[in-house]
């Protein structure tokens, strides 16, 4: 088993712990975390690839980097979304959250 | 720069280079000390992935989420890119955990939130179900198809990552500055205070 496989599985394995966590979880707070997890996973993967093969390593150690920073961005806007659900709903409760009356902004 | 850098990084590795060592003494062949520092990065991703998916604890699972970081930090070492390890440290662990510890304190759901109450035993496992389908399709995928290189990883000069960055990748460069602008004045925008006479918040 080559290293290439090895780091593949292993960003595979970040990968199936984000899902499972998106898939369990009960609050955006937890989403978020998840998320995080699987683009870590993305970044690995990418690094890996860029190192282990004769492809170009720069390109793909600045891949990682962009990958970081998007990371950071969405961390960013998925806080203050969550500031504003806090606010309006008392609660970020994924399933509470799911179905919101448009006109009233109340929770059906 | 780089010398800062090499020297916190040398002292990160430092006991990875003393197993290096004590194990080249004896082995003519380094790649098992790469081996159990890889496994060893596994266990640390495994068991901080698992506390921060399961955990009813929002801070617990984001101190799980801080301990995956470090693991994958020390993948990136491991792959011989330090720069990308420190900068690992520096976004996600600096950063990224920051402000997931600012979105559990601002909802008030560290220690009696609402992650509290258990979902159902049969959500859980279909949850595992459904997240694990992707990996049994994933893996003898990956075990059968991946290229079979026996490459070991060089470290590059981060000068060199610089010039790329202001070279071939400018416009990427360019694009991200201007995604995290926008999702800094999103962010200042979806929480401003509408009322005039109040101050922002």
């Amino acid at each position: 088993m080559s290293a290439l496989t090895l780091f593949f599985l292993a960003s595979l394995l970040l990968l199936a712990l984000g899902l499972v966590g998106l898939i369990t979880r009960r609050t955006l707070v937890g989403l978020l975390i998840s998320v995080e997890l699987m683009l870590n996973g993305a970044g690995l993967s990418i690094v890996a690839a860029a190192k282990l093969t004769p492809s170009s390593d720069i390109h793909g150690q600045l891949s990682a980097l962009f990958v970081m920073g998007l990371a950071a961005a969405e961390a960013t806007l998925v806080l203050a979304m969550i500031i504003v659900v806090q606010k309006r709903f008392g609660q970020v409760t994924t399933e509470e959250i799911s179905s919101i009356n448009p006109k009233t902004d109340k929770i059906i | 720069m780089n010398q800062i850098i090499e020297t916190i990084l040398g002292f990160l590795k430092s006991p990875l280079n003393a197993l290096d060592e004590s194990l080249s003494q004896s082995l003519p062949d380094q790649s098992y000390a790469a081996l159990a520092a890889f496994a060893f990065y596994c266990l640390v991703v495994l068991a901080g992935g698992l506390t921060a998916v399961l955990s009813r604890n929002l801070v617990r699972a984001m101190m799980g989420l801080i301990l995956t970081f470090l693991g994958v930090a020390g993948f990136y070492l491991l792959l011989a890119c330090p720069f990308l390890a420190f900068m690992q440290l520096l976004i996600y662990v600096g950063a990224v955990c920051v402000l997931v510890f600012f979105a559990v304190m601002l909802t008030k759901n560290s220690a009696v939130g609402q992650e509290q109450n258990l979902p159902s035993l049969s959500h859980i496992i279909l949850g595992f179900l459904a997240g694990l389908a992707p990996l049994a399709i994933l893996t003898p995928m990956i075990i059968k198809h991946a290229p079979n290189y026996q490459i070991t990883p060089e470290p590059t000069k981060t000068s060199l990552l610089g010039r790329g960055l202001l070279s071939s990748d400018v416009v990427p460069f360019e694009l991200i500055s201007i995604i995290l602008l926008v999702a800094m004045a999103g962010a200042v925008f979806l929480v401003w205070r509408k009322k005039p006479d109040k101050k922002p918040n």
